[in-house]
Order: C-alpha cells, then structure tokens, then sequence
C-alpha cells in the first residue's frame, strides 16, 4: 500500500531545504487534496496560513475519527505514525508554526502511548525544536469539526463557530492555524519524496453486511462493483452509505467511485466510508439509527440541528413504528431541507443527507409504512 | 462598495454586515439571537438570507464586493418559519403573550404563522427561588443573549449553557439555583432576554395586598433614575422625565405616603462625603469605593474580600430613606413603625435582593423594578399620560441636583465631589459640573484638590469595565462604581428595550433635571439640615452611624 511507505525523515530534510512556497507549490502540483471529507487542496490551506502575519502559528492534526463507519485515520496511527508525524513536522516548517496538535479520539487513547514514543523519536531524529503534544478529546463528534477542535483545544464548550475568519487567517488561541486530516498529513512526506505518488490512491473503510470488512486501498474511479467486493458480501447488497453524513446510494454495479459523480447523486464520499447494506435491511430502520445518533451528537448551537433533530428522530420513530401518514413525510422532507440549509455548520448541514437521499432513492419502503396506518 | 440588495444597486461601507446594510436601508430582518454591541453568534437562523443563492445569516456574514442579498425569497421564509416552529413548539406551552416585550412571539405573529407542527417535549423545572431574579427555563430559546451579557458587559458568567443538543440548556453552574451562585443580581440577563425566560421575582401581589390593607400604612419612594425611564412603559420618548406624573399615578395607586428616594441620595452623599474626608485624615483604607450599588458589593462580597474594607460603609440612599421613614417619620407622625410598610420603586433587580439582606433588617419591605411599577399602573387602568402632576409628600419630599444625578454613571461621584469639597474647604464650587465623570466611557478619572491634597476619583460602570479599573484601584482615593453600564438608568429593573441610544437620552434627561433645581448640591438640603438638628445628631456621629451605616460579609464563590 502507498500510504505505508516510510519516507524516514528524506522528505522532512528536502522540505527543510526548499522555500516554504516551493514545498506548497509541490504539494498543489501533486494534487494533494484535503482527505477529511472536503476535498480542500491542502497547500491552498497551507498557503493562507503562510501568509498570514502572526507571531505564532499552530498545527492541528485532525484525529477525531468521529464519522461511524470510518477507521482510516486509526490504521495509519497504528501502522505509519513515523510518516504521519513527519507530516506534521513539514507543515509547522512549511507554515512557521512551533507548536503542533494531534487532537485524538478519546476512544483511541490506547494509541496514545505509542504515538507520544513515535513523537519523541522522530523529533529528536528531525533534530527541531517543534513541539508536538497529543490532547484527547472527550468523545463529541461535533469536535471532528475544525471550529469545535479549537474551541476544544483552548479549553473551552466544544462548539464550532461561525466562519470567516477562516483558522488558516485567525485560528486556535486566535493566531493562524492550519487544521489536516491524519490522511493528509501522512501524505504529505510520501507526495514530497515519491516521484511516483498517486494521489488518487485513497484508503476506504468498508464495513456493513459484509464477511472482509477493514481498509482497502484503492484509486478513485474504481467501480463500486469492484469495490464492495473486496468485502465479499454473503447477499445481495441494495445500498451504500458514505458513513452517516454522507448519504446512501442504491447499489448500482456499473457506478465508479468519483466524487464529483458522487456529488451529483446527492451524497458525498467524504472519507472514503462505505457501508454496504444488504436486501435483509430495512433502510427506514437504519435512517432512524442514524437520527438517533445525530440527535445525541448535535451540539445544541442553532436551532435547526439542535430542535431539529430531535423533531426528525420522533417523526422517523412514528414513521417506522407504522403510525405516521404521507403528512408526516412531507414534513420530515421539509425539516430536512431546512437542517440542511439553514444549520450552523457542516455537522448540522449534512446530518439530513442521509434521510434526504434516502427519501429519493428508497422513498417506496417510507411510504410502505405509511401505508399500514 | 457596490451590492444588490432586493434587487436594488445598494452603495456601502466596506467592513459592514448584511443585517447593518439592511438596517440602514430600512428592510426588515428579523433577528434573535443578536444583539447590538455583541459579537453576533449566528445561533439562531433567523435571520437568514439568501445570498447568491446560498442561505447565509445576516447578523455574522460581512459583504462583499457585488453580493446578490435577497431578504424575502420562498426559501428564506420557509426556513425562518420553520425555525420559528421549532422554537416555538417547547416555548408555547409556558408563554403568556401579553407584552410587547416579547420578541419571539411578535416575530412569529409578524410571519403570520398560526399553526405549529411539532408538539411540545421538553419540560424543565423552574428557578423561582431567588428573591430578585428567577428563570423558568421551559420559556428559553436558547438565543444565549443573558449568556452574552452575563458573560461580556458583567464578567461574572453565572449562567451559561450546559450539555448539549436538545438537552442543552442555560443554567447556572453545576445546576445550582441562581440565589445560590456568585450571580450579582444586576439584571442585564432580563434586558436582554427576548422571551422573558429570566425575569425579577414579582412583588407586586404583595404590594396590592398591603395596599389594601386600611390598618397598613403604605409608603414609597422611587429612585432617581426612574423618573427619567418610566415614561417610556407609556409610550413616552425615551428621555421623557415624568416626576409630576409618576408622583401622581403612585398616589392614585393608593399609597399613602410618596417620598423621594433622592433624600436618601442626599443623605448618602453627606455620610459619604464625610467618611470620605475622614479616612483621608485618619489613613483609613483608601481608595474609598461607593456602596450604593447592591450588584457591586455582591461582586466584593464573592470575589474580592480583599475590598471590603474599602467600601463605605453607608448605607445605599433608599435604605437610609427607609430607616428615616421607621424612625424619625413614625415617631413625628405617632405611628407604629410595625405598621408602616415602604415599599422601594428602584430601576434595579439588585436592590430586590439587597432589601432583604439580614444586617438591613426591615428598613425597606418590597422593592418593585420600574416595570413592576408601569405593571401596577396598568392594573388599576390608569391612564399615565392625562395624569396632573404632582409634589412628593413632606416631610421626605425636597431633593437637590445633586441626588438626582445618582441614576447616571458619574453621578455618585459628582454629587459626593460637591459635597466633599465645600463642606472640607468651607468654599463654594465656581462649577458644580465635574465633567470628568461625565459620559458614557468605559473608565472615567480626574482629581480635585481638597486643602492641598489632591484627590483622585474613578468612574467605571458594568462589571466588566469596573474589572478593568480594579487593575489600578490603588492609584485612586475614591471611585464609583455601578454593576450595569451606564449606571442606574441602565439597570436591570429598566424598561425594555434598554440600548445605548436610550441610556444617552435618559442621563440626558437626569442632568437637565440637575441643571433646572435651584438647589444642587447634598449638603444644602433643608429637610436634611432639619433632620440632623431634631433627629440624627452629628454627621457620621454615632446615632447617625447606628442607623445610616452598615457592614458587609464574605460570601463563598
């Protein structure tokens, strides 16, 4: 696999060499796109923090892997911290930041141990007075979002605010932040030092009704065909989920892993999540698992996301439990729409994709329950 | 810079948000969780408008070069209504829509919604155990207006929100109940509030009772800065002074005796001038800090014990008042001091709570706020504005300049400089006017020499700011502080709305009210004069100390 290649601190010494601009200006001619979910070119982000003035710059590694279904970011915690950590290390030289934080998932704290080992080691290898320190969130999902990891980090509510500024201008403890992805960051040595480093190549975690769930490696573009059956499903699979946030898919063989083709189906392939769905699912039943947990995992900020939810997890209840009426899904469409458009900030924004696009490719079995009453 | 707004080419400032650009061209948009000089949270969604297609909240989204703003499209309706619903789902089952006060409500009522979708689910218990501020949390909206104001004007933060999701709410710390807490009472949270989830504790009923009672002998007295504030619960111009009238109605209301708390104030500033020049002479603790402010001395009383000691030690002016009317008044007019109840018209939240502090014993009974008075009014149908003015009662009815100025931040000082000066240097002020302390700035200073000391006064109003002050209280020997920004006119007993163009008009109103008395400074007061001679004995002497003066307690955080 690409992203377990070593670097062994060649790229950390080349970056150190160059002017930080060549080192964004390599990263955009690579193509190295932000794998958090937003696709953002990451030597764009770097070089708005590059320029922006300040006496102290920040680095925040993104390693609150919150979005069920997606264990990426743990696989290269676990089996390439020393490129991660590199990466890291590129960025503050990049950028002229000191300080670095990895903000880790409460729940991968088992990783901390080792990873702080991993920290130590290649710093004192890197032979740099950058600081890097781990702080473990305390299990929100809302705090994978970059506004709520600072917020988090400084110590206060972990809720995101509003943008602009943008963290790459005014960040955490208001100075210029930049905020990657572990993916990212680990892919930053290998796209400096390899001449022949894909940036297609992209890691999937792949869970749900199959017998081989885990992380495969695959370049965009791949047939979901091809794919799901990496994961060797036992029946017929209907639907694909890219995590909670992302929305669902029908199961169509011929249809090629492409984010902008994904867009326009109304979801979004964010991190790489699939979770495959077989034809023994009821996709009302898994719509309201989903807004469950998003109703758990508002923050409570705005209105629409934090009333909203709520409101959408009681009429996707009365929906499943065979007690709603065509009204009922009228409604639910609605107050989707308005979560969608009218929530604080990507969490809420995306958190009815999964019910919207739901409602378009499998409204039959909502309005099958509907129709017992 | 250039944008479309509505359709129409629009030329603005650069820097400016929509909601301002708006604002200035006089288009509606709604908005809750805004509030003027605070950093605009974009919480609630209502104010949302479509912005090159795309919903963006106008309170928070600076222009920018040839923006297409549209503020009433079918997509911004439908999402503010629908946000409004949501609100309003859990608010409607606990809202008594009777005042204009309410901003939900008349935003709902301006989008013309009549039907709400979504049934009622969440219930929380009330805080009603406070004697000056209670919440009934099943009203809040969550907007985090009171938690902006506690937070940014007070720096006290005893309120704020806590869990998350629909389960988030606002709450004082570890869920206490607000009396509990290190909260100071001042009321900026009610101001700010749009759908009075945070209100004062009522004492009107009780008032009415006591009104009623032919063997109660019912006295008030009403604060300086009411007069200059009350007018606008009745449709008055902000910085309409209503003495006459407010004189009137509380006569018509029933009570038998209206007396002006601005003797009080009087009577503050000569104790205070007094133990002021005293300490100077004697190397008492300086700098002296003013107590009149009930929300300041809970702040010491929590956060600084270290400052205790330099408080004045006087009592605030409606307290002396109401000892005067327990003692001096009962024994001149034969009544039994157990009969009298004074009740307190205060533009202040505070005073509700300061009024029932142990060590005050029952010197003043009920305090109301300015809107419980304006409630009390409307109760009986009385029609405030055709009101004929009217005179405060003798004997506790003549006031100076000087005690009018209290309502506004700089007041006190002013009023005590007056006094200290003329009364320590046997000479007379060629200008009573001590423009130092007067405005609206966060921190005001000066000095003055007394018999060749030169003193050195400070002024700071809202919390926040009297935190600054605080960094460098010893470069001072006297300072004032008040718990609400601007001063008492500014108080949390105030009118709704209360901004800062309101507040400029009602000081305004309280220093021509000086200007226009021909008696302006505390010390020249006759009733006073009389009262000293018949009753009190020696300024600051030991009668007066027994009755005027009081001490102050550490209270845990």
């Amino acid at each position: 696999m690409q992203i377990l290649e070593k670097s062994g601190l060649e790229a950390w010494k080349k970056a150190k060499e160059m002017k930080p601009e060549k080192v964004i200006s390599l990263l955009n001619k690579k193509g190295l796109a932000g794998r958090g979910g937003a696709c953002f070119p990451a030597g764009t982000k770097w070089e708005f923090a590059l320029n922006s003035e300040s006496d102290k710059k920040y680095v925040i590694c993104n390693a609150d892997e919150g979005e069920p279904g997606t264990f990426k970011d743990k696989y290269i915690i676990i089996n390439n911290p020393e490129t991660l950590v590199e990466g890291i290390l590129i960025a503050c030289n990049t950028i002229g930041a000191k300080h670095a934080y990895i903000y880790l998932r409460r729940e991968y704290r088992y990783l901390e141990k080792n990873l702080t080992k991993i920290i130590k080691k290649i710093i004192k290898k890197a032979d740099t007075d950058i600081q890097i320190d781990i702080v473990l969130g305390a299990g929100a999902y809302i705090c994978g979002e970059e506004t709520a990891i600072i917020r988090s980090i400084e110590g206060r509510r972990g809720q995101p605010y509003y943008k602009p500024p943008f963290p790459a201008v005014e960040g955490l403890f208001g100075k210029p932040t930049i905020i990657n992805n572990v993916e990212t960051l680990a892919n930053v040595p290998l796209a400096i030092i390899k001449d022949d480093w894909n940036p297609n190549l992209r890691l999937f975690s792949l869970s749900g009704n199959l017998k081989n769930p885990g992380i495969y490696e695959m370049p965009l573009g791949t047939s979901l065909k091809e794919l799901i059956a990496l994961g060797k499903p036992e029946k017929s699979i209907k639907a694909i989920y890219f995590g909670c946030a992302g929305g669902c898919i029908p199961f169509n063989q011929e249809w090629k892993i492409d984010p902008e083709f994904i867009n326009s189906t109304g979801c979004m392939l964010g991190s790489c999540t699939m979770i495959a769905v077989d034809e023994s699912q009821s996709i009302v039943d898994i719509v309201t698992i989903i807004a469950k947990f998003f109703e758990y995992e508002s923050c409570g900020k705005c209105t629409p996301c934090r009333e909203g939810s709520m409101r959408i997890l009681s009429l996707l209840e009365k929906i499943s439990l065979g007690y709603a009426n065509m009204d009922d899904i009228k409604l639910l469409e609605e107050l989707c729409c308005v979560i969608r458009d009218s929530s604080l900030c990507g969490l809420g924004q995306s958190s009815t994709m999964h019910i919207l696009t739901a409602l378009k490719n499998f409204r039959e079995e909502f309005e099958e329950k509907c129709r017992l009453r | 810079m250039q944008i479309t707004l509505n359709g129409n080419k629009v030329e603005c400032e650069k820097g400016k948000t929509i909601l301002e650009i708006a604002q200035d061209n006089d288009i509606r948009i709604p908005t809750l969780c805004w509030q003027e000089d605070f950093h605009p949270e974009a919480r609630c969604r209502i104010c949302l408008v479509e912005v090159n297609g795309k919903l963006m909240p106008s309170c928070s989204t600076k222009i920018q070069k040839d923006m297409q703003i549209e503020t009433e499209t079918e997509k911004v309706k439908k999402t503010r209504r629908m946000n409004l619903e949501l609100m309003m789902a859990d608010h409607l089952k606990s809202c008594f829509i009777d005042t204009s006060n309410h901003e939900l409500c008349r935003i709902v009522a301006e989008e013309g919604i009549k039907n709400i979708r979504f049934e009622p689910k969440k219930q929380h218990g009330k805080d009603t155990s406070g004697r000056a501020v209670v919440r009934d949390p099943n009203k809040c909206i969550s907007c985090g207006r009171c938690v902006q104001a506690c937070r940014d004007t007070q720096n006290i933060t005893a309120i704020d929100f806590a869990y998350r999701g629909h389960k988030s709410k606002v709450t004082p710390y570890f869920e206490k109940d607000l009396h509990k807490t290190y909260c100071i009472k001042c009321g900026q949270c009610i101001l700010s509030c749009p759908v009075e989830a945070i209100v004062e504790q009522d004492h009107t009923e009780q008032v009415i009772k006591h009104l009623a009672d032919p063997k109660k002998h019912v006295v008030v007295q009403t604060a300086p800065a009411i007069r200059a504030s009350l007018g606008e619960e009745f449709g008055n111009k902000p910085g309409t002074l209503v003495k006459g009238r407010m004189v009137a109605a509380a006569k018509a209301l029933g009570f038998d005796r209206v007396f002006d708390t601005n003797l009080g104030a009087d009577l503050t500033i000569i104790e205070e001038a007094n133990e002021l020049i005293d300490r100077v002479k004697n190397n008492s603790p300086l700098p002296m800090f003013t107590s009149c402010c009930p929300g300041w001395i809970k702040y010491v009383e929590h956060f600084r014990h270290d400052l205790i000691p330099h408080l004045s030690t006087c009592k605030s002016p409606h307290e002396m008042l109401g000892v005067l009317v327990k003692t001096y008044y009962a024994e001149k007019q034969g009544i039994n001091p157990e009969d009298i109840i004074v009740v307190s018209i205060m533009p202040c939240t505070a005073k509700k709570f300061e009024s029932a502090r142990e060590e005050l014993g029952n010197d003043v009974d009920y305090v109301l706020t300015t809107r419980e008075f304006a409630k009390l009014i409307k109760l009986k149908n009385i029609d405030f504005n055709q009101l004929d003015e009217q005179d405060f009662d003798d004997p506790l009815g003549i006031s100076t300049g000087a005690a009018a100025l209290f309502g506004a931040t700089g007041g006190v000082m002013e009023a005590a400089l007056r006094t200290a000066y003329e009364t320590a240097t046997g000479k007379s002020l060629a200008k009573l006017e001590f423009d130092q302390v007067r405005g609206t700035e966060a921190i005001k200073n000066g000095s003055i020499h007394i018999n060749n000391i030169e003193v050195k006064f400070g002024v700071a109003h809202g919390m926040m700011n009297a935190c600054e002050l605080l960094e460098s209280y010893k470069d001072y020997h006297f300072i004032e502080i008040m718990a609400c920004p601007g001063g008492c006119i500014g108080g949390g007993g105030q009118p709704i709305p209360t901004t800062w163009e309101i507040k400029k008009k009602r000081i305004e109103a309280i220093y021509n009210e000086d200007a226009g008395l021909s008696l302006r400074k505390s010390h020249e007061n006759p009733v006073l004069k009389k009262i000293y001679e018949e009753f009190l004995g020696d300024i600051g002497g030991t009668k007066a100390h027994k009755l005027l003066h009081t001490g102050y307690v550490e209270r845990e955080l």
